[in-house]
């Protein structure tokens, strides 16, 4: 046999040797990979599992959600108004500007949190005879704590649509439109009303002798 | 001549199996990479399927939601009822 032979033949062996060695070692790892396969799968198959109901409950949670907020937009609309989208703007600054665009209107949104502070806004929607600047902000309360009820009755015996309409009482002013000039004049008198509700200016009354201690109804 | 063809079959085979040890490494580096990524994956699926008991809790979530709708929704009608309109 010629040398050359002898070296092809060994070549050829080389050959074969190394495609034994490495397909083997090829196959043990696939082996491998198989059994960490079967490991994974059931475990995908979990999170499959415990991701599928996610979707409907999350759209029925969404679903339910914009219900409630277009019910309290739709009650805000009604009962504020123009100032809708201002009140939205004082509680979620950034809010009023979307606020009106789901609910279809246009016009400026007015912070009325920066017009008036909190509880301002409400007395001033209880109508003109709300104590507005009656006193400080940071002072006592206005209003007599025991017969708060009774006040409130006075200033608006009946809703709107029982109330004596002889009596002419105004519509709450609208807040917001023009923030910069108040609708309440400057109380010069806190606690003393200047005009009636006709507008018509009230004679002032001389001043009364204060109450001897303990005639007041809340002292006795 | 015969023996020029034998040599250059030698050098033929030599190339061959220098070509062929190349390959059969990369594909079994490719093929020993594979079962520690398959591992990482499976601590992975195995954390996010226990991170995923707490999804039950929607279930409940959901029924507060429920709730909570009809209860806005009542306080609105009253609400409605009490004020006056605009």
């Amino acid at each position: 046999m010629e040398i050359q032979v002898a070296i092809i033949i060994l070549l050829v062996a080389v050959i074969i040797a190394e495609l034994a060695i490495f397909l083997i070692a090829t196959i043990m790892q696939l082996f491998k990979i198989n059994a960490g396969l079967s490991v994974v799968l059931p475990l995908v198959g979990q999170i499959v599992a415990k991701t599928g109901p996610v979707n409907p409950v999350v759209d029925d949670i969404n679903a339910n959600l914009v219900v409630t907020r277009d019910a309290l937009e739709n009650l805000m609309l009604k009962k504020a108004g123009p100032d809708s989208a201002g009140l939205v703007e004082s509680l979620f600054p950034g809010e009023g500007a979307k606020f009106l665009r789901r609910v279809g209107r246009t016009g400026k949104v007015v912070n009325v949190g920066t017009v008036y502070t909190r509880g301002v806004g409400i007395l001033a929607g209880l109508g003109r005879g709300a104590p507005i600047g009656a006193a400080h902000i940071k002072g006592a309360a206005v209003r007599d704590p025991k017969y708060s009820t009774t006040e409130v009755a006075k200033l608006y015996p009946a809703p709107p649509d029982r109330r004596d309409p002889t009596r002419n009482i105004p519509k709450a002013p609208v807040i917001g439109k023009d923030p910069v000039h108040s609708p309440y004049e400057a109380a010069l008198t806190p606690g003393t009303r200047t005009r009636d509700a006709q507008g018509r200016k009230i004679e002032t009354p001389p001043p009364s002798a204060p109450p001897a201690p303990g005639s007041r109804p809340w002292e006795r | 001549m015969a023996d020029a063809a034998l040599w250059i079959m030698v050098v033929v085979l030599a190339v061959v199996i220098l070509l062929l040890l190349q390959l059969l490494k990369r594909v079994l580096q490719a093929a020993t990479s594979i079962p520690a990524k398959i591992d990482a994956i499976a601590g992975v699926a195995a954390a996010a399927s226990k991170d995923l008991d707490a999804v039950a809790v929607l279930l409940t979530t959901q029924g507060y939601i429920q709730s909570i709708r009809a209860s806005v929704l009542d306080y609105g009608g009253s609400l409605d009822a009490a004020l006056p309109d605009y």
